[in-house]
C-alpha cells in the first residue's frame, strides 16, 4: 500500500519554480513528442511479457499482459470499471472542489498579508506535516466511514499543495511589479486581479496539477482503508481475491485517468496564460 | 559370476537407498499462519499448540530439519502471496482463503482441521437489535472475502434473510470498532475481539455461532504444498503427527488453561479467548480431521464463493484433500475415540 508523503514546503516549492521557468514551450517534432514518450512503456511491456513468458515469477504473482488485457475487457463490459470510475470521480470532484477552493483563498491570504501569515503559517505547517493516512484512525471516529471521511481525506491532499503554491507565487511577485501599482495607487481588487493572480498563475496551476495528483492518492488509499466501492477498493478487492490481474487493471486505469486529467490541466493553464499578458519574458 | 553381480547390485541399490534415505528430510520446514494484527510472533488454533509446546520439533528430534513459524498481519491474502512466492511449506488459514488461493491456482492441499472459530454479532447499544432478524435494513460490517463473509451468509440465511436485505460494509476488524464507536455502522460480525468491546461498554453482543453449531463456525485447513508433499511425504507424515498429536493435547480439559495462556501471547485477550471457547469442549472444535464434515462446509463455501464471484475457476474438492495423513495418525496414536470421523452434519459418524 502506498504511503502519503507529507506535502512540505522545502518539497513543492522546488517544483512550483521550475515549472514556472519551463513555462514557454518550444516547439518540437511532432514525430519525436508521439514516439518518445511511448519507448519506455514499450520497454516495460516487454519486460513484464518476458517474466511471464519465462515465468520469472509465478503466474499469480504476476499475471501475463494477456490477461491482464481480458480481465479489463471484462471489467469493462460488465460495467464493473464504469461504476468504480463513476463513484471515484465523484470523490475527487467533491473533495478536489473543496480543497482547491480552501487552498486558494488560505494562500492568498498567505500570500498578500504579513499578518495571516505571521498568524497562521506555523500551524498550517504543523498541519501539513501529518500524512492524511495519519488523519484517518481520528477522522473515523468522528465522522464515521461515510462520504465525509473520503471527501474530507481528499480535500486535504488538495489543500496543501494550493496553499503553499498559491502562496510562494504571490510573493514571488516581481518587486518591480509591485512597486510600479503602488506607484499607480491601483485598488487593491485591481491589483490582486490585473497584477497578483496572472503573475502568480503559473504557480498556482503547478500547485492545482500537484493537487490533483495528491488527490488520486489520497483517494487510493483512503479507499483501500474504508470503501465498499470506487476504484481503489477495487484494488483491495483484487488482492484479497487474489487476483492480481484485477489489481494491475485498476493500476493502469487510475495512471490513466491521473494523466489525461493532468494534459487537460496543462491545457487550461495554457488558455488561461495565452490570455493573460506575458510580463516581458 | 551371477552370485558376485546379485552381491555387488545389493550393494549398490543399499548405498543408493541409504544415500536417498539421507535426502528424505528437509533443511527446513517453513510454517505460516494467520496473525491477529497485534503484530506479535504467535498465532492462535492448532499451529500455535504444535509450535508453542515443541510437538513438531518433537517429531523432528536426532534430524537436522529447522523448523520456522511466521505469523501474517496480513492473514490470508498475505499468506496466499508467501505461497506463491514459495515463502511456506505449511499455512494455516482460513476457508475463503484456501478456496480463493486454489482456484487462483496455488498448489496446496488441506492436511488438516486448524479448528473451528466462534464468529460473534456485535451492535450499537442504542440499536433495538437482539438477533439476526433484526438486521434487517441495518449497516453491517465485515471483513469481506474472509470465512467470516460466508459465516455472515450462513447466519442470514438461517434466520430467513439474505445478502440483499442488509446494507454490507467490507471493514477491517480495527475500522469496524472506530465505525460502531462512531455510529457510522449499525452491526459488525467478527471475531472474539468484538467480546473486548462488549467489555468496554460499546457493544452488545446479539449472536454467538456456538447457539447454532458448529456448522455456523468460522473454518479453516492447515495445508501443505503439492511439491512439499511429493519430495517429502515422510516429513509431511510426521507434521501431521504432531498435530493430531497438538489435538489430543488440547482435548484434555485440564490444558485449557495452559492453551489459552500460548493463544494470548499473539496479543487478543486471554479473557475473549476465554468467553469464545466458553462451554465448548475443546476435543469436539479441534478434531483436526479431514472428513465428510470438514469436505460438506468447504463444498458450501466453494459454492459460496462462486455465487459471490470470489473465485473464477472450479475446485476439485476430492483431488484437494489430503485426508490420509491425519487419518493415519490417529489410528497409529489409537485417538479414534476422541477424533471421531464426523457426518455432514458435524456429529460422530455412526453414532
Amino acid at each position: 500500500m502506498s504511503t502519503l508523503t507529507p506535502a512540505t514546503l522545502d518539497e513543492v516549492t522546488p517544483r512550483a519554480r521550475a515549472g514556472n521557468a519551463a513555462h514557454p514551450v518550444q516547439a518540437r517534432p511532432l514525430g519525436r513528442s508521439l514516439v518518445l514518450p511511448l519507448l519506455l512503456p514499450a520497454a516495460i511491456l516487454v519486460l513484464w511479457q518476458s517474466a511471464a513468458s519465462f515465468e520469472w515469477l509465478s503466474p499469480q504473482v504476476l499475471p501475463a499482459p494477456a490477461l491482464v488485457l481480458d480481465t479489463f475487457l471484462e471489467l469493462a463490459r460488465n460495467g464493473d470499471i464504469t461504476a468504480a470510475l463513476a463513484i471515484s470521480l465523484h470523490r475527487i470532484a467533491i473533495g478536489f472542489s473543496i480543497g482547491a477552493l480552501l487552498g486558494l483563498l488560505t494562500g492568498i491570504l498567505l500570500g498578500v498579508s504579513e499578518r495571516v501569515k505571521d498568524y497562521v503559517e506555523p500551524t498550517l505547517r504543523g498541519l501539513f506535516a501529518v500524512p492524511s493516512i495519519g488523519w484517518i484512525p481520528i477522522l473515523i471516529l468522528i465522522f464515521g466511514v461515510d462520504e465525509t471521511l473520503k471527501i474530507l481525506i481528499i480535500a486535504k491532499a488538495v489543500f496543501v499543495p494550493l496553499v503553499i503554491n498559491t502562496a510562494q507565487g504571490i510573493r514571488n511577485v516581481p518587486v518591480a511589479y509591485r512597486e510600479a501599482a503602488q506607484v499607480m495607487k491601483l485598488r487593491a481588487v485591481t491589483r490582486l486581479f490585473k497584477l497578483t493572480i496572472p503573475a502568480s498563475l503559473p504557480a498556482i496551476f503547478s500547485g492545482v496539477r500537484l493537487g490533483l495528483s495528491h488527490a488520486f492518492i489520497a483517494l487510493v488509499v483512503v479507499e483501500m482503508l474504508a470503501a465498499t466501492e470506487g476504484i481503489g477498493y477495487m484494488m483491495v478487492w483484487g488482492r484479497k481475491l487474489f487476483q492480481i490481474d484485477t489489481v494491475i487493471v485498476g493500476m493502469l486505469i487510475v495512471g490513466a485517468l491521473g494523466y489525461a486529467l493532468d494534459k487537460i490541466l496543462r491545457r487550461i493553464e495554457t488558455r488561461l496564460s495565452t490570455w493573460t499578458p506575458q510580463h516581458g519574458r | 559370476m551371477t552370485i558376485w553381480k546379485t552381491i555387488a547390485g545389493i550393494a549398490v541399490s543399499a548405498i543408493l537407498i541409504g544415500s536417498a534415505h539421507a535426502q528424505t528430510q528437509p533443511e527446513v520446514i517453513r510454517f505460516g499462519g494467520f496473525g491477529q494484527g497485534f503484530g506479535q510472533p504467535y498465532g492462535v488454533a492448532l499451529l500455535a499448540i504444535a509450535q508453542g509446546k515443541d510437538f513438531i520439533a518433537d517429531e523432528f528430534k536426532g534430524t537436522q530439519v529447522k523448523l520456522t513459524f511466521e505469523y501474517f498481519t496480513g492473514t490470508g491474502p498475505a499468506i496466499n502471496e508467501a505461497i506463491a512466492n514459495n515463502r511456506l511449506d505449511f499455512a494455516q488459514y482460513g476457508s475463503l482463503p484456501n478456496i480463493v488461493g486454489r482456484a487462483a491456482g496455488l498448489p496446496t492441499r488441506i492436511l488438516a482441521s486448524y479448528g473451528y472459530t466462534t464468529v460473534f454479532g456485535a451492535a450499537r447499544p442504542d440499536l433495538p437489535i437482539a438477533s439476526f432478524k433484526d438486521l434487517k435494513g441495518k449497516r453491517v460490517a465485515v471483513a469481506k472475502g474472509t470465512v467470516l463473509h460466508w459465516a455472515f451468509l450462513k447466519a442470514l440465511e438461517q434466520n430467513g434473510l439474505g445478502l440483499k436485505d442488509v446494507t454490507l460494509l467490507d471493514l477491517s476488524t480495527a475500522d469496524q470498532l472506530a465505525a460502531l464507536a462512531a455510529g457510522s455502522i449499525d452491526a459488525a460480525i467478527g471475531t472474539s475481539s468484538l467480546l473486548a468491546l462488549r467489555d468496554k461498554g460499546v457493544v452488545k453482543i446479539f449472536y454467538n455461532s456456538n447457539d447454532i453449531g458448529p456448522k455456523a463456525a468460522g473454518f479453516g485447513a492447515i495445508t501443505v504444498t503439492e511439491q512439499f508433499e511429493k519430495k517429502y511425504p515422510d516429513a509431511t507424515r510426521r507434521v501431521a503427527r504432531a498435530l493430531v498429536r497438538s489435538a489430543a493435547w488440547l482435548g484434555q480439559e485440564n490444558n485449557r488453561e495452559e492453551a489459552l495462556q500460548i493463544w494470548a501471547k499473539s496479543g487478543v485477550a486471554i479473557t475473549a479467548l476465554r468467553a469464545e471457547f466458553d462451554g465448548v469442549a475443546l476435543k469436539n472444535v479441534f478434531n483436526p480431521r479431514v472428513d465428510e464434515f470438514l469436505v460438506s462446509q468447504y463444498r458450501d463455501a466453494i459454492a459460496f464463493s462462486k455465487a459471490q464471484k470470489l473465485i473464477r475457476a472450479d475446485i476439485d474438492l476430492q483431488k484437494w484433500v489430503a485426508p490420509d495423513y491425519v487419518d493415519n495418525a490417529v489410528d497409529q496414536l489409537k485417538l479414534n475415540a476422541d477424533f471421531p470421523r464426523r457426518d455432514e452434519s458435524g456429529r460422530a459418524a455412526g453414532s
